[in-house]
């Protein structure tokens, strides 16, 4: 916009635009999703086999299966409540599969196997059902008889002499299971029974996951009755829990974030107008922020709103600016209504130059690969530019001539003009201490941490609760995991199978405990077809049975069951995903195989160590060698790789950030002088505020990164400023007030998010709150020095 | 899992195994002093042979092997005929092979398992407060011929095995003999191999 010299703005057409805008922004919110999901802030695209991990922290079943703890009473009050809590999960019909240790569990699951026993044996080859075969196999199959296990085996013998079932259950035997006692699993550490819940529904479901967990609370108030109690960890809850602690956190900061600006604003202006002037930008800026987010993402995260509340205290200082600055106008020769137009003429360029430094730093956040971070970037691209837009266009419409200051404001014009003379003397200790943070950032090792946990919003205690359960479960979140992948299911089933043969050797030589494969319950058609293959016609298994039973302990006349089913399986229809699902192994399967919408798979084969002791995953790959498309994954190291490798990549675009920020000073100052004077105090502020949290043992993450460089795009405005002034050697009791004003409400917002019990915005706000407050410190005490000042000129009261 | 058939599975394994032979010096004959003349020996060999009697199955099914004992928790047995089969149990940790398959698994998800172990290595290893706690332990006879008689206290093991005889002179056991609630039952007698303590003696 652009207005004649001597015009009035043209505050109609400005103010009518301004709401039509407005209008459709609020439309665009009202039918924009807001989220709370945790994976944000995991990272977006990495490379195949990352994606697949992704995918599993996303949506796997780890990502829908609740841990669930009984405490309190005797061991028999809490398997009763054990057994009580998994009969009403099961028949809730929310769950996929309720474990508890209790065996009528797997009633399905064993009578499943026994029925299929001829597709999914591994001892069924062609050898096997000759004379010679079958006898060995019945030798084996009756050597458990006559012990305990035999009450389970003597009923299968008719229908089962080799001992299929066995064989498959042998294979089954996890390495690492639950302690159990009095029939129900329990803790190895606590007096607790514990259970494994899987829910139907998605991981990122929230709303099914939170309806789930109020069933189990529900399900357990007879037991709570009896004196128990039911704890409750896992994935699913800490997205129910984590949503609700964003959604409160987010309106926590938001009121306290506008109750503590507007007492600074009507203290500073002492007047509702100005308050309300001051207020228009933030918010404006704030709708404008939204609708970019959510044009751009589809969806707003709450902790993007939870950050934009600390954006308001840099969006206020652009409102501050320009009323506090644009008064000194009205005192003009030219007359009334015409301050906004000098202001327009001195500052707006400066303002305007600070906020392209600003955007510069906040776009390198919109290359992040943390979905989560590049919302906040746009967040605050899209919410400063609304905020100044509408300070320079719209404030003038409705403040021609800025705000008379309060007598607070200009006390605070009156200190800075006071202190700043004097400030060039902490030159020599702020140098010295910068020297001592550089040493001891240069010093230290540990300064970076690559860490995804800390950008959780699980408290620790929680986490170690879900890290104890797990132990008691043998269900590991990290482990080794073997992944095969194929483009189609039975390819990745057959290589999966290879993989298996490779894995017990493993297991025979003592470097893995054990393993779960998909291809037990769910072997390739090809294995299926070959196993097909090697059951013999009736007569010819008729003729092999006689002979291997003669004077053996199961006479072959009991044994006529066993000739049809192994007839009846000789054309039993194969076993494929589709046909097993709905069965008591689907969910199993669900779990071991990820089936994508483009047709190709991925096996998922969790290794487990030899007890107590670790995997050399590096001989576990070795031995895979050979076999297409198949690796190790650590899922631990994975992901500490990967956030460093995210860590790298955001050092590397915080550094061109601030690079582009330094550039653009530099083209819009043209001196080196003055652009040395101006990077001086950002380079010291980040140095400080970097050596203090160092010296504090504070480890820097992402977010801490993401911190710094809004420093160096708040804190370039104050250096501008203190360049401007320097420059134009006037204004200063006015500009001055502005500024502290401004560096008072920035340091509260994001003071206020550092409180945050949020630790992603507590992150941010621990390094920009000081930072901000050294930026600004730093910009008077590292001032060209001029001639002093002379209060007559400037103290206006 | 199948729980249920891995759980027998395990249990029939270990319940057919038991015993070997331990060499002692007794004086006044009680449950105390033989666990005392047991604790005394730290390692032992034998071979065994099994003979169990099945309901509804033709013939005793027999089967053959080596037992190991190695002070405190080392367990092995290892079974040559009719198929070769080994278990080895350590602490908690229970190796299984069957053929040319390995199985490693944790003793104490299978309780009723974990009670048998305890009763064997108690008995073996002479520590009476274990057997105790697993068992309704009685002896009979005098140290030249002594019966051991074990009741299991757990209710669902009792629900499979009526009791457990363990026969033997001064230390050395002689036969360990299994009885189902079912009727169904094993025999298991042991002939010790020589050792170094016990060619001490």
């Amino acid at each position: 916009m652009t207005a004649g010299p001597t015009t009035r703005p043209r505050s109609v057409p400005v103010l009518l635009i301004w709401l039509a805008l407005v209008l459709l922004a609020a439309l665009q919110i009202a039918r924009t999703p807001f989220t709370a999901d945790l994976g944000v802030f995991l990272p977006a695209a990495p490379d195949a086999r990352q994606r697949l991990l992704i995918e599993q922290i996303h949506s796997g079943v780890p990502a829908r299966t609740l841990l669930l703890a009984i405490e309190g009473g005797d061991a028999v009050a809490r398997a009763q409540a054990s057994r009580e809590l998994a009969a009403a999960l099961r028949a809730s019909g929310l769950f996929d599969q309720v474990s508890n240790g209790d065996q009528e569990g797997f009633a399905g699951f064993g009578q499943w196997l026994l029925e299929h026993r001829y597709l999914l044996s591994p001892a069924v080859r062609p050898e096997r059902f000759t004379a010679e075969g079958l006898r060995d196999a019945i030798a084996e199959a009756t050597s458990l008889l006559g012990t305990p296990a035999g009450e389970a085996i003597k009923p299968l013998l008719p229908r089962d002499p080799s001992g299929e079932t066995q064989r498959i259950a042998e294979a089954l035997v996890p390495a690492r299971t639950p302690r159990s006692e009095a029939g129900v699993w329990v803790g190895r550490q606590q007096p607790r029974a514990v259970l494994m819940a899987t829910t139907h529904a998605a991981g990122a479901d929230t709303d099914a996951q939170a309806v789930a967990i109020a069933t189990a609370r529900k399900a357990f108030e007879p037991a709570a009755a009896r004196g128990l109690a039911l704890r409750i960890s896992g994935a699913p809850l800490f997205s129910v829990e984590s949503r609700a602690r964003i959604q409160s956190e987010v309106q926590r900061l938001a009121v306290a974030g506008t109750v503590v600006m507007s007492s600074l604003l009507l203290l500073a202006f002492g007047s509702i107008k100005a308050f309300a002037a001051a207020a228009l930008p933030v918010a404006t800026g704030v709708l404008g922020g939204i609708v970019a987010v959510s044009l751009g993402f589809g969806s707003v995260h709450g902790m993007t709103l939870g950050f934009g509340s600390a954006l308001i205290g840099e969006s206020v200082d652009y409102a501050i600016y320009y009323l506090i600055q644009s008064r000194r106008g009205a005192d003009d020769p030219s007359g009334a209504g015409r301050g906004w137009l000098s202001w327009v003429r001195t500052s707006w360029p400066t303002v305007r130059l600070g906020l392209l430094t600003s955007i510069c730093g906040f776009t390198a956040l919109l290359w992040s690969d943390f979905p989560g971070l590049a919302q906040l970037g746009v967040f605050s691209v899209a919410g400063l530019v609304t905020a100044a837009l509408t300070t320079r266009f719209v404030l003038p419409a409705l403040q021609p001539d800025g705000a008379g200051g309060s007598a607070l404001s200009r006390r605070l014009g009156m200190t800075a003009v006071w202190a700043i003379p004097r400030l060039p003397r902490l030159r020599l200790p702020v140098l010295a201490l910068a020297a001592v943070a550089a040493l001891l950032l240069w010093r230290s090792d540990g300064l970076w941490r690559a860490d995804l946990a800390s950008l959780s919003p699980v408290p620790q205690e929680q986490l170690a609760f879900d890290e104890a359960l797990r132990a008691d479960l043998g269900v590991g979140e990290g482990g080794t995991l073997v992944v095969v992948q194929g483009p189609d299911v039975e390819t990745t089933l057959q290589r999966a199978e290879a993989a298996s043969d490779r894995l017990e050797e493993l297991i025979d030589n003592g470097t893995i405990g054990g393993f779960d494969s998909v291809t037990r319950l769910l072997p390739s058609l090809r294995t299926q077809r070959a196993r097909q293959a090697a059951l013999p016609p009736p007569t010819q298994l008729r003729a092999a049975l006689d002979a291997a039973t003669q004077g053996g302990p199961l006479p072959a006349a009991r044994l006529a069951p066993f000739l049809d089913e192994v007839e009846a399986a000789r054309h039993a229809a194969l076993l494929t995903p589709a046909s097993i699902a709905g069965s008591a192994v689907a969910p199993t399967v669900d779990a071991l195989l990820l089936r994508r919408a483009d047709g190709s798979a991925a096996a998922l084969l969790p290794v487990t160590p030899v007890t107590r002791s670790g995997i050399d995953a590096r001989a576990v790959g070795q031995a895979l060698q050979g076999v297409p498309q198949t690796q190790v994954l650590e899922v631990g190291d994975e992901l500490r790789t990967l956030y460093a490798r995210y860590l790298g990549e955001a050092q590397a675009q915080a550094l061109l950030g601030a690079l582009a920020v330094v550039l653009l000073m530099g083209l819009s100052l043209r001196s080196p002088r003055r652009l040395l004077a101006v990077c001086q105090p950002l380079l010291l502020a980040v140095l400080l505020t970097m050596g203090a949290l160092a010296a504090l043992g504070i480890q820097l993450g992402i977010l801490h990164l993401v911190g710094l460089l809004l420093v160096v795009a708040v804190g370039s405005n104050y250096a501008l400023f203190f360049d401007m002034l320097h420059e134009s050697g006037d204004e200063r009791v006015d500009t001055l007030a502005s500024l502290l004003l401004a560096n008072i409400t920035t340091v509260a917002s994001f003071a206020l998010i550092w409180s945050s019990k949020l630790p992603v915005l507590s992150a941010i706000g621990s390094v920009v709150a000081p930072g901000a407050l050294l930026a600004l410190l730093l910009s008077a005490v590292f001032a060209r020095r001029r001639a002093p000042l002379a209060p007559a000129d400037n103290a206006r009261a | 899992m199948n729980a249920r058939d891995r759980r027998r599975l395990l249990l029939g394994l270990l319940a057919a195994a038991a015993g070997q032979a331990l060499p002692a010096r007794a004086q006044g004959f009680d449950l105390q002093a033989l666990m005392q003349g047991m604790a005394a020996r730290k390692s032992g060999q034998a071979r065994f042979t099994e003979e169990r009697i099945v309901h509804g199955v033709e013939g005793p099914l027999t089967s053959s092997g080596t037992l190991a004992f190695t002070a405190p928790d080392r367990f092995e047995r290892h079974t040559l005929h009719p198929v070769k089969e080994s278990m080895i149990l350590e602490g908690q940790s229970l190796v299984l092979r069957r053929g040319d398959r390995t199985r490693r698994t944790e003793l104490d998800a299978i309780p009723e398992l974990g009670a048998l172990m305890a009763a064997l290595r108690a008995t073996l290893g002479g520590d009476a407060a274990q057997l105790q706690k697993h068992f309704r332990a009685t002896l009979a006879g005098t140290e030249s011929r002594w019966v051991l008689r074990l009741v299991p206290l757990d209710a669902g093991l009792a629900r499979q095995l009526s009791q457990i005889e363990i026969v033997g002179r001064a230390n050395d056991l002689h036969s360990i003999a299994l009885q189902m609630q079912g009727g169904d039952r094993s025999l298991m007698l042991i002939e010790p191999l020589d050792s170094p303590s016990r060619a001490a003696q």
